[in-house]
């Protein structure tokens, strides 16, 4: 098994308005895997299928290597999720919640209970109904992390939290990852928390897997260049052009946005009589928002 | 020492610390036997992927700056000084090159940055 979770063409339609279409995606064990995309672009729903809670109309799932939904009691004893939406009693104390989750799970690691407890600032004496939003978070990840889950799912862990919980919570899952090599797929629409963590990325916009690639590769590949004299149609492009505008100021000089850059592709530029006068790197957030851009339909604005 | 270390930047954070280390015994900052940080604690206080350290640390010592004891960590070797003077030498350039990279894209030419490096500096770069 080399893949802690492997989609093959995932498809589901939910209503006129929304569907899954053929998702395959793989998440290499050991990774950290950014599971990026804006609000509903169906990352939720593509998290809920692996976990076995909904049910796609085709498509295969494995988690672990083993298959969802047949194998689902085995994957789940090794599988920490953090959902979206809190799956605890508001009623009970944060004791009485720890110990509750813990009667599920075999490796439960109380002494790291204990420790995730002190150094996240919860008190067992806390009621859950009580709670903010950041120290419900807190918990919900310190009762998937005490599960010692050799994968851990996290869907959106910090949205809506202060930046110090967040802090606390991104730290308290390297520490894991650091002791224990153990997978974690995260989706945000955060890209500023991911870029620092994540070694693979895929992208997710309306329903659909539009980019999956090493972090590395996704950031280093797409450039914002400027190009005097160029072709009309650059059909031979060594590289995938997602948007081309004229600079300000200049009309015979254009910006472009490529994907899929190498700096060996400089010379593709003689070759077709143009110069390249400049290339401006993209930070993750940059990158994802020209991509999604360039993956949606739209009227071209240019003829 | 690991204070400039920016995730948004496009070289790899591997290769910014990698970078960092061989800085680092290049200008003696660290000699030889020196351990540097686990992988463990240096992921938690930068708050990047343990693997990404571990790569860093893999290539210091395929570079030969350093020795992964196993079991023990991760420790400086002796290096010698015209291989530390070499490696000062690499990262002035890498500087030089940053520099006439931003000077290009204002349209400062390498006359003007002579000018402005006598008057920083007090050295003439020219010849």
């Amino acid at each position: 098994m080399n893949s802690a979770i492997e989609l093959s063409g995932l498809g589901w339609k939910a209503d006129r308005s929304f569907s899954l279409r053929d998702i395959s995606l793989r998440v290499p064990v050991g990774s950290i895997y950014g599971f990026l995309g804006p609000n509903g672009s169906g990352k939720t729903t593509t998290i809920r299928m692996c976990m076995g809670m909904m049910k796609p109309d085709h498509g295969e799932i494995r988690v672990l290597g083993m298959d969802v939904p047949r194998d689902m009691p085995r994957i789940l004893a090794k599988v920490g999720y953090v959902p979206e939406r809190p799956h605890v009693y508001p009623a009970l104390t944060v004791a009485e919640q720890v110990r509750y989750h813990a009667s599920f799970f075999k490796p439960w690691d109380e002494g790291w209970a204990r420790e995730l407890m002190e150094r996240l600032g919860l008190d067992p004496t806390w009621k859950i109904s009580r709670m903010s939003k950041g120290e419900t978070g807190k918990l919900l990840l310190l009762l998937a992390l005490s599960q010692r889950p050799s994968l851990l799912v996290l869907d959106e862990p910090t949205d809506g939290l202060d930046p110090v919980v967040r802090r606390d919570v991104l730290t308290a899952v390297l520490d894991y990852v650091g002791e224990t090599n153990a997978t974690v797929f995260v989706s945000s629409h955060l890209v500023h928390e991911l870029e620092r963590i994540c070694d693979w990325v895929g992208v997710m916009d309306d329903g659909a897997l539009v980019a999956e690639l090493p972090m590395q590769v996704f950031k280093n590949g797409i450039k914002r260049i400027k190009v005097a004299g160029a072709p009309v149609e650059p059909a031979d492009a060594p590289f995938t052009i997602l948007s081309r505008d004229q600079a300000n100021g200049s009309p015979a000089v254009e910006t472009w946005v490529v994907r899929g850059w190498q700096d060996s592709m400089r010379a593709w530029f003689e070759s077709s009589g143009a110069v390249l006068r400049d290339i401006v790197d993209l930070d993750l957030e940059d990158g994802f928002v020209e991509l999604l851009r360039s993956s949606r339909p739209r009227t071209p604005h240019r003829s | 020492m690991f204070d400039d270390i920016d995730p948004r930047s496009p070289t790899p954070l591997y290769e910014q610390i990698a970078a960092r280390v061989r800085m680092a015994i290049a200008a003696e900052e660290l000699s030889a036997g020196d351990g540097l940080p686990s992988v463990r604690a240096l992921s938690h206080t930068l708050r990047i992927n343990p693997a990404t350290v571990v790569q860093a640390y893999r290539d210091l010592a395929l570079d030969g700056f350093v020795e992964i004891r196993h079991g023990q960590g991760t420790f400086v070797r002796e290096v010698p000084a015209p291989r530390r003077a070499d490696e000062r030498a690499t990262q002035a350039a890498e500087l030089v090159r940053q520099l006439l990279q931003s000077a290009a894209r204002v349209g400062i030419g390498v006359e003007e940055l002579a000018h402005a490096f006598r008057a920083e500096a007090g050295v003439d770069i020219r010849e």
